[in-house]
């Protein structure tokens, strides 16, 4: 299987961050999601984590999250604009190449489409000289933004070439989401693809989708939605989509067992996901002959 | 080459945002001053004023101003001279400023000494910085921080015609269309097309100053593991000259090697060697500034 393709996020795992580090190395991970977090809650300090990280040797998928940052007009755009430039500068120290900013939440977000591109063209600018891709994300309970079709309008009237789309799956099965419109969506400006499944069948509110997203996601496979899941990766694989997978599992269940066996149903995770879904152990058509013809 | 042409008529506020109206300085930071000074007094600029109050020296000739700085801030300079920032001048120093906030740019604060020239600036690639400077036409901002060196020619003039061309910026794979972007948003650069032939070497993307006076080339890493573990950053300047065999020549007397080049690209522009570690120059037939 191709594990390399699919990595845990510290979120799913309790503890220190070098315990989760070494869980999921143990897993057989090579990546990890890292949130803001897990640098400034070290108790030697950001820098200290950090080394943490490289002395690891799990590559950084992507740094989460910068929350609430477009819409907003005077003080509190200052205000976000300061929050967004630290958290750059822990996301460049990580060498990760990726930022996740989500779609704003705050009733004092503008919902002008003019407005929500203008500060997503900013935020792409700030992170350019570093090195970082900006990967924005619609939350299925977004104010003005909630599903990627959304999302990918902001990005594309923000046309900043270091801006994409951060695709949740959580998010698409919450709203239902039809995965036609990803037809529209150019598969390089997608930065980063996280999944995860829930264990109910409908989550119809916004407030019922925050709930459920921050206490009862599973890792694929474990959910109730594995088809529509598996129906997104496909369309993603299809459209030739080759960069990050990332398992975004917040579950408050999973953050009192012990971590290896955690990372254990990640791993299950990535080997379904691998093995069943996307076929990748299966030699493709075109892959080696015996001898070759002529 | 076909050295682009300056537009005909003064740039629209639209076309220059900035009022970009050409390169005051270029700054090199190093902790060998005097090494990089005789390599620069080898290409023709004479030292001619000191800074009031740090271990910075201005160079000059004809129209170019090259600033050597020395001084050691948090931390010393390296060793290797490094090109440390570029100062722009432009209609309203800080309009420029607070426009390129505004669209995202870095904030990189300086530090004055009292009655220095706050002079603005954002940050550029790596710890480069990008000044910006408004105060050139009725005086010049080296008449308020720099005390000129006694005896010494104050506006020596051009070797060969040289002048400002450009800059050259060693980029990330695949970061060209990033780096476009970064320029055009901030100064209104305008992108050259592809197979515009500038200089000795092929390659990288150019782009003009919305005056026409300077470019800006971005260079990515070619060949499989070339530029590996090296950092983006600003990697020479180049000089404009209208004749590169003539200036070649002036410059070889005074002990300037270059690099043999193809007869192709030989008309077209030159490469010095490399001093210091890491120091070259190009030059570029180019008319004007």
């Amino acid at each position: 299987m191709h594990a390399a393709d699919f990595g845990m996020d510290t979120i799913t795992l309790a503890g220190p961050l070098a315990a989760k580090l070494a869980a999921v190395r143990a897993a057989g991970f090579t990546q990890i999601m890292l949130s803001a977090r897990d640098l400034v809650g070290h108790p030697a300090g950001w820098r200290a984590a950090v080394a943490e990280v490289q002395a690891s040797g799990l590559r950084v998928t992507g740094f989460q999250v910068l929350r609430d940052f477009e819409g907003l007009a005077g003080h509190l755009h200052d205000y976000k604009v300061d929050i967004a430039k630290a958290m750059l500068e822990m996301c460049a120290a990580l060498r990760c190449r990726v930022l996740l900013a989500c779609s704003s939440t705050s009733q004092h977000a503008s919902g002008e489409p003019e407005a929500i591109a203008r500060d997503l063209r900013k935020l792409a600018l700030l992170a350019l000289p570093h090195g970082i891709r900006v990967a924005y994300e619609g939350l299925s309970w977004g104010r003005h933004v909630s599903e990627f079709p959304a999302a990918w309008a902001a990005v594309r009237r923000a046309d900043a070439p270091n801006l994409g789309l951060g695709i949740d799956s959580y998010h698409i099965l919450a709203t239902q989401t039809p995965l036609a419109p990803l037809a529209e969506v150019d598969v390089t400006r997608i930065h980063l693809v996280q999944l995860a499944d829930f264990l109910w069948h409908e989550v119809r509110t916004p407030e019922e989708r925050m709930t459920t997203a921050r206490t009862m996601r599973v890792f694929p496979g474990e959910g109730v939605h594995s088809q529509a899941l598996a129906q997104l990766v496909l369309a993603l694989d299809r459209m030739g989509y080759r960069g990050d997978y990332s398992f975004e599992v917040f579950n408050d269940d999973y953050l009192q067992l012990p971590l290896e066996t955690v990372a254990a149903r990640a791993r299950r995770a990535a080997v379904w996901l691998a093995e069943d879904v996307l076929g990748r152990a299966t030699p493709p058509a075109g892959g080696p002959r015996l001898r070759e013809l002529g | 080459m076909n050295p682009p042409s300056p537009p005909r008529e003064t740039p629209t506020p639209a076309d220059n945002p900035l009022g970009l109206e050409g390169i005051e300085y270029v700054e090199y930071a190093t902790a060998r001053p005097q090494a990089l000074g005789q390599v620069l007094e080898r290409l023709g600029f004479s030292p001619v004023a000191r800074h009031r109050s740090r271990e910075v020296l201005l160079y000059r000739q004809g129209t170019m101003n090259v600033v050597v700085n020395a001084h050691a801030g948090a931390l010393p300079p390296a060793e290797a001279p490094t090109l440390a920032a570029l100062a722009l001048r432009v209609r309203d120093a800080a309009a420029a400023h607070a426009r390129c906030l505004a669209l995202g740019a870095w904030d990189a604060p300086v530090t004055v000494a009292p009655m220095e020239l706050h002079v603005p600036a954002i940050h550029g690639v790596g710890a480069s910085r990008i000044y910006f400077v408004d105060r050139w036409r009725d005086f010049s901002i080296y008449d308020v921080d720099f005390v000129a060196i006694p005896g010494v020619e104050r506006h020596p003039p051009a070797l060969a015609g040289l002048h400002w061309f450009g800059i050259v910026q060693y980029i990330g794979a695949g970061r060209s269309a990033e780096w476009i972007h970064f320029y055009r948003e901030l100064l209104g650069l305008r992108l050259l097309a592809p197979d515009t032939p500038l200089g000795a070497l092929p390659g990288g993307r150019v782009l003009q100053s919305p005056d026409a006076r300077w470019h800006l080339q971005l260079v990515e890493p070619t060949g499989a593991d070339a530029g590996e573990g090296e950092a983006e950053r600003l990697h020479r300047v180049a000089f404009g000259t209208p004749d590169v065999a003539a200036a070649v020549q002036t410059l070889a007397a005074r002990g300037v090697e270059f690099l043999d080049m193809p007869q192709a690209g030989a008309a077209r522009g030159a490469l010095t060697r490399t001093w210091l570690d890491g120091v070259m120059f190009e030059l570029v037939r180019a008319t004007g500034a």
